[in-house]
């Protein structure tokens, strides 16, 4: 039987969603390793392997699913990235960028955090912990077996959740993306930014924090060159208090900002933990919505899709936001084989990887696409099937094909 | 109907090419000597660029579009520029150079003027915008147009330019001023209700079948005046969609027989703080 190792959280949508489609394709369920059992040393790889009571010629499948809506975890993942965390210097190897992270989180103190909804806690500690875990993981596979199943590896991970990391890998593979303001280190507050936006003649941008997922930590900003005046639509609200530090956190309506003091607080906060700055390039419209595109690639070969339709420049955001197939949204058959090749080629990039929701945007008028994000996790998609399987069920049917993943 | 749309895309913008080339270029096919529709999208960053070239060049080419009945000018979507962010220019030059125009439709009030405010065969005056100046209004209730059918204008908000008042409103539906009048639109307005009382028992209403308050902040104040107007009664449709009235004034409305748009309530006391959690994929 084929076994199948899930490192994610236990009882979410993404889990169950996966165990439903493989009990309904006939498979045996997957055995869930819980990122907070990891993280607080109760499993790990090996015990669960110890467990499954596997050969070493036959390694179990291992898919590595979101760390996220989980506050334990984002805690234990912040107290990994701490500097005072108990980890070794190989587990820095795939962190680049924020190598001394803007007022780091001692490990005790990230431990005791209270949860706070919607809090945007530390994103550029919290990823160092992630790229730590990562690694972590990826060296014990490598102890126990010859050559691990990952799905994804550990690495491409890493870098697809980097979206600076990503841009760069993307370019260097040829493919198009939006034009990137300055390399990140090139912009390291928001007077930088905007004398880099004078100099480069470029008045619309996305700043996207660097780790973040989703509409989470995106800013649309423009600067209009005729009056100064500036817009930055975003999520991200802030508090401000007298007599602590300020506290970050979405908020599930997007807010059009237009004062300057508080979009200055709130892109200086974005680039002290990491920002992947880019041209803002007008989307295709249906009607009086624009769009753009969540294609997923399985095994190289591009499956099921969506277009996210919306009235907001951020159409990631499920409020205000229609989900509608490519037919419905009335695309020509030629844009739409040239968006599965565009995501095809995206996921060729990341040679260790054989699942990513590739997000592309097509541009007003000339419908050309450009690669906008990869999301390791970005099969979650409801509604969606693909000759007749939704997408876990479609990974799995892959994944049990001989010498596919 | 022969349509076509120009605009300069992200492209074709930062690889410099000119929507006035591509103008020309549409003027030099025999095909222009037949269209009817035009459409001019972005022009080119249109949040630094003025419409101005673009008047310029269909004045200069009105000959080569003899059969031009309808014109929009700033077709874009917020994805290309905000609407306030538009820099339009004075269109007057365009009702004097294509006097066989039907229909004008502008987007964007930045900059824009009508001058001369006159035309003696257009029927549909419609523009867009976050918030109209009051020289534009002035110039549309001075101004005249024998033959408007249908007046639609986004009056909008002090901040994108709206600097007038009930006062600067008033003026445009006098008695007379478009005898053919069918369709008024006075919509988009941060004083929705002012408006509702102003137009509710005026004359004008006898005239028209649709009257468009849609998309304002009408609440009950507003169209507590329009339910209990006689003239209003009289109307095939009255368009009041995108409003904050309460429960009870919409059941009213449903309650009421007549052929009106209420739908799109805006919640008012809404909750814009609620907060979702983050890293959901």
């Amino acid at each position: 039987m084929k076994s199948m190792i899930v490192i994610g959280n236990s009882g979410n949508r993404r889990t169950t969603g996966l165990q439903a489609a493989r009990a309904r394709l006939g498979l045996p369920p997957v055995v869930v390793l819980n990122y907070s059992d990891v993280l607080q040393g109760g499993a790990s790889l090996g015990s669960i392997a110890h467990s499954l009571g596997q050969a070493a010629d036959e390694p179990p499948l291992l898919r590595l699913d979101a760390p996220g809506e989980h506050f334990e975890v984002e805690r234990e993942l912040i107290a990994l990235g701490a500097p005072d965390a108990a980890t070794s210097e190989s587990d820095e190897r795939w962190h680049r960028y924020n190598k001394s992270l803007v007022q780091p989180v001692p490990a005790r103190m990230a431990q005791g955090m209270q949860e706070f909804k919607g809090k945007l806690y530390h994103p550029s500690q919290w990823f160092r912990g992630y790229c730590r875990l990562l690694s972590q993981l990826d060296r014990e596979a490598r102890q126990l077996w010859p050559t691990p199943r990952w799905m994804n590896a550990p690495k491409d991970i890493a870098a697809m959740f980097d979206k600076r990391h990503t841009h760069e890998i993307l370019s260097s593979a040829g493919l198009p993306v939006p034009r990137r303001l300055a390399p990140p280190e090139a912009i390291p507050d928001y007077d930088t930014l905007r004398d880099t936006m004078v100099h480069e003649r470029t008045h619309r941008l996305f700043i996207k924090l660097a780790n973040g997922s989703g509409a989470c930590g995106v800013i649309a900003y423009q600067v209009n060159p005729v009056t100064g005046a500036e817009s930055a639509v975003t999520t991200i609200a802030v508090d401000n208090f007298a007599t602590r530090p300020p506290i970050f956190y979405n908020v599930k309506k997007l807010v059009n900002y237009k004062e300057r003091h508080l979009i200055r607080q709130i892109i200086n906060w974005l680039l002290g933990h990491g920002a992947h700055i880019e041209q803002w390039i007008p989307k295709a419209s249906y009607w009086d919505r624009t769009f753009d595109i969540r294609q997923l690639v399985v095994a190289g070969k591009a499956c099921h899709s969506i277009a996210r339709a919306s009235r907001t420049p951020i159409t990631n955001l499920h409020l205000d936001s229609n989900r509608m197939s490519l037919t419905e949204i009335g695309l020509a058959d030629d844009v739409q084989h040239t968006v599965r090749q565009c995501a095809e080629q995206t996921l060729a990039a990341f040679p260790s990887s054989t699942v990513a929701g590739i997000d592309v945007l097509l541009s007003s008028g000339s419908y050309r696409p450009y690669i906008l994000d990869v999301n390791p996790f970005g099969d979650l998609l409801y509604h969606s099937h693909y000759e007749g399987y939704d997408p876990y069920e479609w990974e799995m049917r892959i994944a049990s094909l001989p010498s596919t993943i | 109907m022969s349509e076509c749309k120009l605009s300069v895309d992200y492209e074709q913008y930062e690889s410099g090419v000119k929507i006035v080339d591509l103008l020309e270029e549409l003027a030099n096919k025999g095909e222009s000597l037949q269209l009817e529709s035009l459409i001019i999208g972005d022009w080119g960053g249109s949040y630094e660029n003025d419409s101005s070239a673009i008047i310029e060049a269909l004045v200069h080419l009105k000959d080569r579009f003899p059969q031009l009945r309808s014109l929009f000018i700033g077709d874009m979507s917020y994805e290309e520029c905000e609407v306030s962010w538009i820099n339009q220019s004075n269109l007057g030059p365009i009702l004097s150079a294509y006097p066989e125009l039907r229909s004008l439709t502008i987007k964007g009030s930045t900059g824009l003027s009508l001058d001369p405010a006159h035309h003696d065969k257009l029927e549909e005056l419609t523009i867009i915008c976050g918030g109209l100046g009051r020289d534009v209004l002035s110039s549309i209730s001075e101004g005249s147009f024998k033959n408007l059918k249908k007046l639609e204008l986004y009056l909008g908000v002090d901040d994108y330019g709206f600097n007038g008042s009930l006062e600067d409103v008033l003026p445009l539906i006098e008695p007379g001023k478009f005898p053919r009048l069918t369709y008024l639109g006075l919509k988009d307005s941060e004083i929705q209700d002012d408006i509702a009382v102003a137009v509710a028992n005026a004359p004008i209403v006898d005239q028209l079948q649709t009257l468009d308050l849609s998309m304002g902040t009408l609440t009950d104040q507003g169209a507590e005046a329009l339910i209990l107007s006689e003239k209003i009664k009289k109307l095939d449709l009255l368009d009041l969609s995108y409003h904050y009235m309460s429960d009870d004034m919409v059941k009213r409305w449903e309650q009421s027989g007549l052929n009106v748009d209420i739908s799109d309530q805006q919640d008012a006391d809404d909750d814009d703080d609620y907060r979702y959690p983050s890293l959901t994929e």
